[in-house]
């Protein structure tokens, strides 16, 4: 093995081996494409099929969809590696842990979140989503499914080792103002106004959130270790 | 003051003084609210339920902020009382919490005409009674109570970023309630012959929540430190 001292190398090395990893194994990008299909698709058998009511309803069907099946899949992102020594690893490491998180993360939305992007242009035709609203659909479920995914991955390490259900009562609380943000550019871009100050507040979380989120997990996931 | 021992014997004696407070400003602020000050023109006596609801209300926030400190502390300098000021400080914030909003939804019906609304903040409120639950349900699942504490510290520093939302919520998306009561900037819209006992019954709810506190704080520092030398002394004399 070549000599590694950088950080970047070493981000790149743990990204590049979660990647290979999920992609031996179809399950981890194909199951959270399939609950959020499924779960989009209930919408319209429990409210009825009318093209009105779901074309206004779309955007926070599939903004609550991507939420949760976002949320559910993080759930186990560091079971494995806690189990079989991996993260033990990343903590005797000299690279600062938080990046190497940030790297488990980021694969997770690279593996997860792009695949349901992709579904939502779908769902959005099945609710009727008006066409001009969809490339703000796309832009605001890319920041939004990020954020998502990092503060899923807390709850993942605060709940390590126990119930999916109480990871998810831990971080939906926290997920509101993503959603609010979400929701509040999806009803700008319908009403065809500018959303562009809404993606900013986003983006600004997101800025904020990417080394906030990675410290407090790197905290918890440490209390595992005592 | 940080050792578990001298704050037991701190808490014991300020117990009585401050239970003795907490009774007296309540009451006086209550009476006072609810017997003595003006009907109002518009809603008669109905009004007179803010006695309770804002200062509650007011606690429910400032009981959380207290806890995000609390929890920045306990992380940073790991402070053993810090994170047990948060286990013991949540479920009150909860009760709390759930006073405002059950206050609030009984002041609706006659006032609003229902008893809840999606305005932003009530349903600030709400989500921040699912933060503390949140909170408390985290603690409750880890068995280990001082790695519990430092479970809850990290929630409690994330909630921070919530509460200033509530705040600020009143202001991006006003639709029924009416703007915070009191401000630090300008003087409250009422008669002072309203907000007077007011101002009197959030001290009161405030040396209760100081009250409470102490009074659950004393049990976990007992049932936490109950092999040591000092609690066995305490309680078993031989």
């Amino acid at each position: 093995m070549t000599n590694r001292d950088n950080t970047l190398d070493w981000f790149m090395l743990v990204l590049r081996r979660d990647l290979t990893l999920s992609f031996r194994r179809s399950a981890t990008y194909i199951t959270p494409l399939i609950f959020f299909l499924i779960v989009v698709t209930f919408f319209p058998l429990a409210l009825g099929p009318s093209q009105s009511l779901l074309s206004s309803l779309a955007a926070g069907i599939i903004w609550i969809s991507a939420l949760l099946s976002s949320l559910l899949a993080v759930e186990g992102i560091f079971s494995e590696d806690y189990r079989d020594g991996t993260l033990d690893q990343y903590f005797v490491s000299s690279e600062p842990v938080f990046i190497l998180i940030f790297a488990k993360v980021l694969c997770h939305w690279l593996v997860c979140g792009a695949p349901i992007i992709l579904a939502s242009i779908l769902s959005s035709i099945f609710l009727y989503l008006p066409s001009g609203a969809l490339f703000a659909l796309i832009i605001s479920l890319l920041l939004g499914t990020l954020f998502m995914s990092l503060l899923g991955a807390l709850g993942a390490a605060l709940a390590l080792g126990k119930s999916a259900i109480l990871s998810a009562i831990i971080v939906l609380p926290f997920s509101i103002p993503t959603l609010l943000m979400g929701t509040a550019i999806m009803s700008a871009a319908v009403n065809q106004q500018d959303y562009s100050g809404f993606l900013s507040i986003m983006g600004a979380m997101l800025a904020v959130g990417i080394p906030g989120l990675c410290l407090l997990t790197v905290e918890a996931i440490l209390l595992n270790y005592e | 003051m940080g050792s578990p021992p001298h704050f037991y014997k701190w808490a014991t004696r300020s117990l009585p003084w401050l239970a003795g407070l907490a009774v007296i400003v309540f009451c006086v602020g209550l009476t006072w609210g609810i017997g003595f000050s003006p009907t109002d023109y518009k809603q008669g006596d109905v009004y007179r339920i803010i006695y309770i609801h804002v200062p509650s209300a007011i606690l429910a926030e400032s009981i959380y902020i207290f806890m995000a400190i609390s929890g920045f502390i306990s992380m940073v300098w790991r402070a053993k009382i810090a994170g047990m000021l948060i286990n013991s400080a949540a479920p009150i914030g909860a009760g709390f919490t759930l006073v405002a909003l059950l206050t609030g939804s009984i002041w609706g019906k006659p006032t609003w005409g229902t008893w809840w609304v999606w305005d932003a903040r009530l349903t600030s409120t709400l989500i921040l009674f699912f933060l503390y639950a949140a909170i408390i349900g985290l603690h409750s699942s880890i068995e280990n109570k001082t790695k519990g504490d430092r479970a809850v510290a990290i929630l409690a520093v994330l909630g921070v970023v919530i509460v200033p939302i509530i705040k600020k919520s009143v202001d991006w998306w006003q639709t029924l309630h009416q703007p915070s009561t009191f401000t630090l900037t300008s003087s409250p819209s009422m008669p002072p012959e309203m907000y007077l006992p007011l101002l009197v019954c959030v001290l009161g709810f405030y040396f209760l929540f100081i009250f409470m506190l102490t009074n659950s704080l004393r049990g976990e520092i007992i049932s936490r430190e109950r092999d040591k030398s000092w609690v066995k002394k305490q309680f078993f004399k031989y």
